[in-house]
């Protein structure tokens, strides 16, 4: 294990300090605030809105709190296959409809299924306003798939399953750290799902799924763009007023998921896998929680950009990875750490494992430099800057704070955190998160070069 | 392979964003079906006018031209430095030297390593990348803008400076063999370089751009030396600074970086300026690559398209539009009327000679033969009955809409003015956009489709698991090659490896 820093790597230190004293006060880059207007309508409707004249477009964007931990036992992958059924019928509307009102005028139209939360979004010339919030509007009040349509988008998601599970090489690496990394959680389900268990769906739950879920009480819609203020809150409250708000009670998750009490091992293979991978994962806070920033800052630490530390140290000192990750995969309920690499020829898992955990011991046992510490925040910030050039990424930004933490003000405060993490506080997280008995360590290889003896129950963890 | 991604979203091509106003569409309550309590959705009101900024231009005393866009709602800045030639320059047996040489300008200068030129870049919060494309190589940074003089003086020491030293190109030859390794597993990516070698043969856009197990072992250091003293010089480059800056103060930074790099006293290399690089029309060829437990079939049509600066382009890029998006032509046939596969599209890929038009979904392997059939039918269709207006304006405004989006992000708005410089076409197209799109007749797609793509001289390519779609392939066509995975060799245009041919 490597305990102590190279000697390249003490180098570019000694240099980071010099270019950071050459440049003055690197970290105090800024980000414009967000201004926006927020209120609630009396069938609860969250609305979030935020003036931006600056192109002749307009982002609307509707979430709503179910993802796929809200999917139902044996229906793995149902909210994001229910997703794609919004874009089926309504009552006023034919299959396909917000495409015409969308695509056809020079706008787009998307939508994604998160493990906590659904969205969907368009942008559209600004002039397409009104019309948009009345299709958003119909969609949240009804929806009417029929038999042929539910199997023809059932048969597209199954291929999308293939596309991003089992065509890529990796693609069952990333399942398998889903799959794996929860107990009891539903977490525990990836939200792609599985064929058999898609194939289970039936229309009937699609229905049951919108009236459980799809309720004004229960989403939050956003509007960033060229608009006037004033004439933005008539339409909603016109098209979305009347949208009724159920008296049935909104279920929730309540499942908790066990602290991890001892180090797991998983060994996963598959077809056409050129070079082996391997992933650490570790249960870390929610991402409301106050670690969370320090989290965020760790990751990019480890991994941001080929200044990073596993770079530096996996990809380009020791060779051992073509490429190397960490992410602060942070959710609702709780949050994942994963570290990860995908390896070098000729090299093994083990090597990367070494290196990797001996990179989060470089973390536990001393402080980040000031230098690091700067950049990590600057490259955070203008990624968040980045994100802001457009109504549609101001959009997202602000019904991520609403939604996922549940305060929109993050929005800006957020930033502020971000810049108040210390390096005592990364060192405080990394040692918190990061024992020995709250890992999962996943390796993966071809198939025909899997060993004979597998350490991994290669089973779920228990639950419901 | 690089995103972690947890989330599962509808389609996958996630747009750029932001938008030009349009002639307006009112949705019609046709489109609806109608029953009686049906409502219909209220109309748009008057579209609002966009402006596209407009660039400016100035070519220093060493012939560097500078291009400079301003942008000045969020403070940031994109610049390029765009040299005019890439992989088209790679000699024969030596495929990939112009990306690897490209890679490696951030690999180590006469002052700064590698790590520090990560370092440097990445504490400002910034992101410098480069690498080759066809017909250019490019470096480029993204920053806030207070940081981009320190930003443009490090792309400027990259690109003048660079070592070139010999551990470096190890270390880039290496993840170059292990990055090909997982391309030659993934059925869409490698459909996609199989399809470079059928269409375009042994002429210079017909290898892998990122180069083949046996070339990358051949490129030595004095091949990438000598590509980049030939060709990386002021007088065979542009630079594109767009985003919150004066243009002014933008020509300042310039001269300041640029301005003494020196324009080499001998003329520019003919191979700078290479003409016709298609091979001739040659009988069409449907290539199987046995994949086995392959997840999924790729299935690529490919033939020779056009030139970037060819007058067929907009006619090109309309037809094209008519084919490709969410609610494209081929989209609609393959996936949402008949649920093959999570996405189909096309793309005519413009370069400085005629590049590929190319049209592709991946599927589960036993539908392989019918999306091949599918995608021959659609092309065909284009040519054998005109487009009514009901679909030709929208597709035009997914176009106009996409382009003005582009343009919303500093680096998007770069892109595109970096395209125009490359293929020495004026700056004001970007101006001129909407309008020659809106040009454009159903009458033009229909010869273009039926002219410029044909499906009479288009390619099938198929990479997957061969058992499962051969025999329905095999009936619609007589002249199926089938290459197993480990006969395949993408230095030659037969695709084989001699030694299978004994």
């Amino acid at each position: 294990m490597q305990r102590n820093p190279s000697p390249l790597l003490t180098l570019l230190i000694s240099l980071v300090v010099c270019a950071t004293l050459a440049a003055d006060s690197l970290a105090q880059v800024t980000m414009p605030r967000l201004s926006y207007r927020d209120r609630t309508l009396p069938n609860g409707l969250r609305v979030l809105t935020a003036e931006d004249r600056s192109s002749p477009t307009v982002a609307i964007q509707v979430w709503y709190k179910v993802g796929s931990k809200d999917d139902p036992e044996g229906r793995s992958g149902f909210a994001h296959l229910f997703e794609h059924m919004l874009f089926k019928g309504t009552r006023n509307m034919k299959d396909e409809m917000m495409d015409r009102l969308t695509e056809d005028v020079g706008g787009f139209n998307n939508a994604s299924t998160w493990d906590d939360f659904t969205n969907y979004h368009e942008v559209v010339p600004s002039n397409y306003l009104e019309t948009l919030l009345w299709a958003e509007a119909d969609r949240m009040g009804s929806l009417n798939v029929d038999d042929k349509n539910f199997k023809s988008e059932r048969d597209v998601v199954k291929e999308e399953f293939r596309s991003r599970v089992l065509a890529p090489p990796y693609g069952r690496f990333f399942y398998a750290i889903e799959k794996y990394s929860f107990a009891a959680h539903p977490y525990r389900r990836p939200g792609i799902g599985s064929i058999e268990e898609l194939d289970a769906a039936t229309l009937e739950d699609v229905r049951s799924f919108h009236s459980t879920f799809y309720r004004p009480d229960n989403a939050t819609l956003v509007v960033v763009g060229d608009f006037d203020q004033k004439q933005l809150d008539t339409w909603v409250d016109k098209y979305f007023g009347r949208v009724a708000r159920p008296d049935r009670p909104l279920p929730r998750v309540t499942i908790k998921e066990p602290e991890r009490v001892t180090e797991k091992r998983i060994s996963e293979s598959a077809p056409n896998v050129p070079l082996p991978a391997i992933a650490l994962t570790y249960l870390t806070s929610a991402v409301k929680a106050g670690d969370a920033y320090a989290l965020r800052v760790a990751e990019s630490i480890l991994s941001s950009g080929e200044s990073s530390r596993l770079y530096q140290s996996l990809v380009y000192q020791q060779q051992i990875a073509q490429e190397a990750f960490a992410q602060a995969d942070l959710r609702e309920d709780l949050g994942l750490f994963v570290l990860g690499a995908i390896l070098a020829s000729e090299k093994r898992p083990e090597e990367a494992e070494r290196s990797l955990l001996s990179e989060l011991k470089r973390l536990q046992d001393a402080p980040v430099t000031a230098a690091e510490l700067d950049k990590a925040k600057n490259q955070l910030v203008t990624n968040e800057l980045r994100e802001r050039e457009t109504s549609d990424g101001k959009a997202f930004a602000l019904a991520r704070a609403a939604v996922l933490l549940g305060d929109a003000t993050r929005v800006n405060s957020g930033i502020e955190k971000l810049q108040a993490v210390t390096a005592a506080d990364v060192q405080r997280v990394m040692k918190k998160y990061f024992s020995d008995n709250n890992r999962l360590v996943i390796t993966y290889q071809a198939e025909t070069a899997k060993p004979q003896t597998n350490t991994g129950s290669g089973k779920k963890g228990g639950g419901r | 392979m690089r995103n972690f991604v947890n989330s599962y979203g509808r389609a996958a091509w996630l747009p750029l964003i932001a938008l030009l106003a349009l002639p307006s569409l009112t949705v019609q309550a046709q489109q609806m079906g109608a029953p009686v309590a049906q409502e219909t959705p209220p109309p748009p009101a008057a579209p609002r006018s966009v402006n596209v900024p407009k660039p400016d231009e100035k070519t220093l005393k060493n012939g560097l031209r500078v291009v400079a866009i301003e942008d000045h709602d969020v403070p940031l800045v994109s610049a390029q430095l765009l040299v005019k030639n890439g992989g088209e320059i790679d000699p024969p047996q030596l495929s990939g030297l112009a990306d690897m040489t490209a890679s490696l300008l951030t690999k180590g200068t006469k002052t700064r390593s590698a790590p520090e030129i990560a370092q440097q870049i990445e504490a400002l919060g910034g992101a410098i990348d480069s690498g080759a494309a066809w017909d250019a190589s490019r470096a480029s940074i993204n920053v806030m803008s207070s940081r981009l003089e320190a930003a443009l003086v490090i792309l400027a020491d990259i690109s003048r400076n660079p070592v070139f030293k010999d551990e470096e190109i190890e270390r880039i030859r290496q993840q170059y063999l292990d990055s090909l390794s997982v391309t030659l597993r993934q059925p869409g990516a490698l459909a996609s370089l199989v399809a470079g070698r059928v269409v375009f043969g042994d002429a210079a856009y017909g290898h892998p751009l990122s180069g083949t197990p046996e070339s990358l072992a051949r490129i030595k250091r004095t091949d990438i030396v000598g590509l980049h003293s030939q060709f990386y010089r002021p007088d065979n480059a542009v630079l594109v600074i767009g985003g919150d800056i004066k243009a002014a103060d933008a020509f300042t930074l310039a001269e300041r970086v640029f301005g003494d790099w020196v324009k080499p006293l001998t003329p520019l290399s003919k191979r700078a300026m290479v003409g016709k690089m298609i091979k001739p029309d040659e009988k069409q060829r449907v290539v199987v690559v046995d994949m086995p437990d392959a997840g999924q079939a790729a299935v690529v049509l490919a033939r020779a398209g056009i030139s970037r600066s060819d007058p067929d382009y907009f006619r090109g890029i309309v037809t094209n539009a008519v084919l490709t998006g969410y609610s494209g032509r081929l989209n609609q046939e393959i996936r949402i009327k008949r649920g093959l596969s999570y996405g189909a599209s096309s793309r005519l890929d413009t370069r400085r000679d005629a590049g590929p038009f190319v049209a592709s979904a991946q599927t589960k392997n036993t539908s392989g033969a019918d999306v091949a059939s599918l995608l021959i039918g659609e092309l065909g269709r284009l040519s054998n009955e005109p487009v009514a207006a009901a679909e030709l304006v929208p597709r035009k405004a997914v176009l106009t809409g996409g382009f003005g989006r582009a343009l919303e992000t500093t680096e998007g708005l770069v892109g595109q003015i970096a395209a125009l410089s490359l293929h020495g076409l004026s700056l004001g197209e970007i101006n001129n956009y909407v309008g020659n799109v809106q040009s454009v007749t159903a009458a033009d797609i229909q010869k273009f489709a039926g002219g410029r793509i044909s499906v009479k001289n288009a390619n099938i390519i198929i990479v997957g698991s061969a058992k499962d779609f051969l025999e329905p392939l095999r009936k619609q066509f007589s002249n199926v090659e089938v290459i197993p995975l480990a006969d395949l060799d993408l230095n030659t245009a037969s695709l084989r490896k001699t030694a299978a041919l004994l």
